[in-house]
């Protein structure tokens, strides 16, 4: 972050010296017949008028061409310090980035080894006996859930960007595993707490790879949960529309308040500042159902401006089979 | 006796309900906060903790925020940092921000209890009767132990709650020479520091504020290579 910075003061130090030669030489090009007449007549010598005259055009010209030159020059200075600022500007976003996704993965894998560590720990020197001793097994059972869903998303990732998602299409029934899906993460502590809606008309055919899509709906439901207030609701459609299945996760909280719908999607991408942070997460889940849409033959595009509020991710799959509606 | 009363500040629910139980079973009355700015609602309320074991990486306000505040504020509860960063600039930030000590996640639960222990000994002995009085003389300056005060030439300039710990550690052992490793294990806790040198930082401090000559010290002398020799 410093060396950025150092570098953004070095570039602004080499405009300002420019600015500052060039404004001496167009100051004593300005003056150059004056200060020759000075001397020449500081002699003794009487220059006649038409030599003063001619002298004068001559230094004009040659002003005029050093301005053009110079002005040039500096235009190009100008236009390659903004490139240079606009890179450096962008370095800084990803040293904030990089800091910002070390703090959370620190937290994200910390957090739950050393709640666990405790758990077992109390057990150990018999601090926990009964219920209590039920409760610390069940919580520390959930806490090596969280750490390895994080780490399976860490892989993943590292999967997906040496050597690009795996997947395995043949022909599913959408809706059904959308079903199968939301019944399991009703029994998820994570997402339990949450009020889901299913929209589903019927069997929808895609292909696609069963693993891929169970890891798009987990993603996406748990984001939204995650982002859906207080009292989450989180409506989980399914429809076809033309050649393409659509399936769309919609929770109704605040939205996105500000953030880059078209970044969300990037990995380790995640709003504000991590030393504040309000949610659970390294910024993967959405890189994640993008990366898997696209690797099915598909897209994933951020939905705003909804009605009622809230946000929403449409992910969209190859329909197989015959559209009924078309 | 009524228990003492410690503040968990931790976002992370089972942490805290494991922490907060282990704490309960030592005797501790514990109470949980799960946000930084109801944290620091409440520790701006009486009565003030016995300690306040703070997180860093917290919804609504970090912890170092929270201790900075706190202590701008001249609240002087004592404040151990529970926190996933272990990097050193983390344990040196947390600690000159006014910390008492840091812990990085995860930690042994035998350490985290002795710890605790240590914090509340210290902090019993700095806030019990001391045999030098509450008011120190050095030449004409004064320094209020209870009030946290340096009274130089009829200024009255605050200290931190660490500088008057150091000189009531001096003052405790007039003419005697105190090691850095005791004043770091009376004011600190020995190993909280990266380095007994950082005590060094201090001592030039209270030497700019209370010597006539900061540079040819009368009150507060070095003893090169051990500590330190207060003689009022």
């Amino acid at each position: 972050m410093d060396s950025t910075r150092r570098k953004l003061y070095s570039y602004v130090a080499v405009v300002a010296l420019y600015l500052l030669v060039f404004g001496w030489w167009l100051f004593f090009f300005y003056h150059q017949s004056d200060f020759l007449l000075r001397k020449v007549t500081a002699q003794g010598v009487t220059v006649p008028g038409d030599v003063e005259g001619a002298l004068r055009t001559a230094t004009d010209e040659s002003m005029r061409m050093f301005v053009f030159e110079g002005g040039f020059l500096g235009l190009l200075l100008l236009a390659s310090v903004a490139l240079v600022v606009r890179s450096l500007q962008k370095e800084l976003a990803v040293h904030r980035q990089q800091r910002n996704f070390l703090s959370a993965v620190t937290h994200e894998l910390k957090s739950p080894i050393a709640s666990a560590k405790l758990y077992v720990e109390s057990l150990q020197l018999g601090r926990a006996e009964g219920e209590k001793r039920e409760r610390y097994l069940r919580h520390a059972h959930q806490d090596l859930d969280r750490l390895q869903k994080m780490v399976e998303s860490l892989l993943a990732t590292a999967r997906m960007t040496t050597t690009g998602p795996d997947v395995q299409v043949r022909e599913l029934d959408l809706a059904g595993e959308a079903r199968e899906i939301a019944a399991e993460l009703g029994h998820d502590p994570q997402t339990s707490t949450a009020k889901l809606e299913l929209e589903l008309a019927g069997p929808l055919p895609v292909r696609a790879d069963p693993l891929a899509l169970r890891t798009i709906l987990r993603n996406l439901v748990s984001n939204a949960v995650k982002y859906a207030g207080p009292a989450p609701r989180v409506k989980v459609k399914v429809e076809r529309r033309g050649r393409e299945a659509l399936l769309v996760v919609r929770d109704f909280g605040p939205g996105l308040k500000g953030a880059d719908p078209r970044r969300i999607f990037d990995a380790f991408v995640r709003g504000g500042d991590e030393n504040v942070r309000t949610r659970p997460g390294v910024g993967l889940g959405l890189f994640l159902v993008a990366e898997l849409a696209r690797a099915q033959g598909g897209d994933a595009r951020a939905v705003t401006g909804l009605e009622g509020g809230g946000f929403a991710v449409e992910v969209t799959l190859p329909a197989s089979g015959k559209d009924s509606q078309s | 006796m009524s228990a003492e009363k410690l503040v968990v500040v931790e976002d992370e629910e089972h942490l805290a309900e494991v922490i907060a139980d282990n704490l309960e079973l030592e005797g501790y009355e514990v109470e949980v906060v799960i946000d930084g700015l109801a944290a620091l609602q409440r520790l701006r309320r009486e009565p003030a903790p016995a300690l306040v074991l703070l997180d860093v990486m917290l919804p609504g306000m970090d912890g170092f925020t929270i201790c900075e505040t706190l202590r701008r504020e001249g609240h002087n509860m004592p404040i151990l940092f529970l926190t996933a960063r272990s990097g050193l600039d983390d344990r040196v930030k947390g600690l000159e921000l006014g910390g008492d000590d840091f812990m990085a996640k995860p930690f042994d639960l035998r350490e985290l209890m002795l710890r605790v222990r240590a914090i509340l000994k210290r902090a019993t002995w700095f806030n019990g009767p001391s045999p030098v009085g509450d008011v120190l003389a050095l030449g004409p300056a004064r320094v209020d132990f209870k009030r946290f005060l340096a009274i130089v030439d009829g200024r009255e300039i605050q200290l931190s709650e660490k500088e008057t710990m150091i000189l009531r550690c001096l003052a405790e052992k007039p003419g005697e020479v105190v090691a850095r490793a005791e004043i770091l294990e009376r004011v600190w806790g020995y190993d909280a520091f990266p380095t007994e040198r950082t005590i060094d930082n201090f001592i030039v401090r209270l030497r700019r504020l209370l010597e006539p000559d900061p540079q040819s010290p009368r009150y507060i002398h070095t003893v090169r290579g051990t500590g330190y020799r207060l003689t009022p």
